[in-house]
């Protein structure tokens, strides 16, 4: 067991090794001239050739790509993101700042998706193939149909265009939140409902449950004591993948919305051409996603002792 | 899952013959027209330069469905590649193989293109590779998962004690048993190159306008979506309603295949 979560870390690790040569890789490999950019971005004008030189080693690059991965990744170990190439100033607060306003975000999406999706699983899987199961499942593949970016403006017509009821654009006040953690919840909603569901189904149809209401055990406490724990496996799992859906739905939600965060940082970041910008949240979002996978890996485990010795 | 087969034959006539059938020329400017009503002329109305949206969203096809299917077809031979490499290659091809799959999985598919795409500059080129490079990994787990699996069966055992070449067994024993699951998944992966490329679109990074890609024409009706509102809901409306049949092809096709193999 110990063993198995140690292999577990340690793939993490080989993973986030990987990904921090591939976000350094791609910025490397993308065309035009790093300094070129870094000089024209913070000098706005023709820069002579000297400045561009001089750009150069300031910012690590005249000693070749292994030469300046190790100038980023030595800071970064320690937790230093360096400099945005435009202002100058430092990444990390910044990053921090933009994160202050997606975490909500995303937190609330994922509440408004667990509050449509668990209860509409429930109610569908009282009777699987009925009309109420059907329903369910026709909603959660119209919900996966949808691209965020339309839900979005078509709420935006409705309840802030035609109704009135709610703020759009922007994030001055508490209620600016409803209408895109609604457009990132209805999405997370799709899919969670079908996954929830099977979830149920296939609990349900372990070979243990005729056995056990033979003996006389109510369904209330079958429910309760084995359909929930079988079904919380796929859940678990589901919310490593969640969590991408979540991190990517942010973006569009939020340029949608005109929202700050880490995806209107991002889009802005690209479009300024500040690298150490767009380093910083690819790899932020990779960490994360790469940490709540190993956690969800661990808790598996925890759950399911048997998944272990199946791997190994 | 015969309807849904046909939808999904439809959809394809559309994408290729759409352009033949479209009532106008779909990027003639018209600007005393603009932002005209649905009526007979404008069956869905025009756009802010007075450009038929049907008309639009019919060429659009061709683009918004047309680059879908290469970039998911792209992911289809990357990721075949890649798995049947890792399940034949002996352990460190499978170990590097899968450590490199899990790396790109690392991020979030969109992240990655609007980065990719966006660093690369905007362009249908570059939208392609974005798409294409994040797109590979789902076809790449479930090759090597069956190919792992058929690894133990006898007629692989036997082909491979013949001295069959690993690239032959994979041609004549991996490929035949792998292609259902992979069109499957195959499905899965063109709706969301579907929604991909619009999203990209959308955000001023996919194809570029005047071409009539559908992503690219929400991001233009969205200006108008005060005086417009209706010019904004077509090209959403093609996006949801491909990605859905696309999604239902896929679904009919998993269960016939469980059926097939687990008759009940």
């Amino acid at each position: 067991m110990t063993r198995g979560i140690l292999g577990l870390v340690l793939r993490a690790c080989v993973v986030l090794t990987g990904v921090a040569l591939a976000t350094f890789a791609l910025l490397w490999n993308a065309p035009g001239d790093p300094a070129l950019a870094i000089a024209l971005a913070r000098y706005d004008t023709v820069v002579p050739a000297d400045v561009i030189d001089r750009v150069r080693v300031e910012a690590g690059l005249d000693g070749g790509f292994w030469a300046a991965f190790k100038g980023w990744v030595g800071p970064l170990m320690a937790g230093d993101l360096g400099r945005s190439s435009v202002t100058g100033r430092a990444v990390w607060p910044e990053l921090a700042a933009a994160g202050s306003y997606t975490v909500p975000l995303a937190v609330a999406g994922l509440g408004i998706g667990l509050a449509i999706s668990v209860p509409l699983a429930v109610i569908a899987t009282r009777a699987p193939g009925g009309w109420t199961d059907r329903f369910a499942v026709a909603l959660a593949s119209l919900g996966a149909a949808v691209p965020a970016y339309w839900l979005g403006l078509l709420l935006i017509l409705l309840f802030a265009v035609h109704l009135g009821w709610l703020p759009a654009m922007g994030a001055r006040t508490r209620a600016h939140v409803i209408l895109p953690a609604l457009t990132l919840g209805l999405g997370v909603a799709a899919s969670l409902t079908r996954i929830i569901r099977s979830g149920i189904l296939e609990a349900r149809g372990q070979q243990f449950l005729p056995a056990l209401r033979r003996r006389g055990v109510s369904d209330r406490a079958i429910g309760r004591d084995h359909v929930v724990p079988h079904a919380a496996i796929p859940v678990v799992t589901v919310f490593g993948l969640e969590l991408a859906f979540l991190l990517e739905g942010t973006v569009m939600v939020e340029v949608i919305f005109g929202r700050p965060g880490l995806g209107s940082f991002l889009v802005a970041a690209i479009a300024a051409r500040d690298f150490p910008k767009v380093q910083a949240v690819v790899l932020l979002t990779a960490l994360v996603f790469v940490v709540v996978n190993l956690l969800v890996d661990v808790v598996y485990r925890l759950i399911d002792p048997r998944i272990g010795e199946r791997d190994a | 899952m015969r309807s849904v087969i046909a939808l999904f034959g439809a959809f394809v006539l559309v994408a290729v013959f759409g352009p033949l059938v479209a009532p106008h020329d779909p990027s003639a400017i018209n600007v005393p027209n603009r932002l005209s009503s649905p009526g007979a002329e404008w069956f869905l109305g025009t756009d802010a330069l007075g450009r038929d949206i049907l008309s639009r969203l019919l060429h659009g096809a061709r683009w918004s469905l047309g680059l879908a299917f290469l970039v998911s077809v792209i992911g289809l031979l990357i990721g075949t590649l890649a798995g049947l490499a890792a399940a034949l290659g002996g352990r460190l091809a499978d170990w590097l193989v899968m450590r490199t799959t899990d790396t790109f999985l690392a991020f979030p598919d969109l992240v990655a293109a609007v980065v990719i795409a966006g660093l690369l500059g905007a362009g249908t080129g570059s939208l392609v590779l974005a798409l294409s490079v994040t797109g590979w990994m789902r076809y790449a787990r479930v090759a090597r998962g069956i190919g792992l699996s058929l690894a133990t069966r006898g007629y692989v055992l036997q082909a491979k004690l013949a001295g069959m070449s690993p690239l032959a067994i994979a041609r004549w024993h991996y490929l035949p048993s792998l292609l259902p699951s992979l069109t499957v998944v195959w499905t899965g992966m063109f709706a969301r190159a579907i929604l991909g490329i619009s999203a990209l679109g959308f955000l001023g990074f996919g194809v570029q306008p005047p071409l009539p890609e559908w992503g690219t024409m929400l991001l233009d009706a969205r200006i108008h979506m005060l005086s417009t509102p209706l010019q904004m809901i077509w090209p959403g409306l093609a996006v949801v309603v491909c990605v859905l049949v696309i999604n239902l092809a896929g679904d009919a096709l998993r269960d016939a295949l469980a059926e097939r193999d687990d008759p009940a």
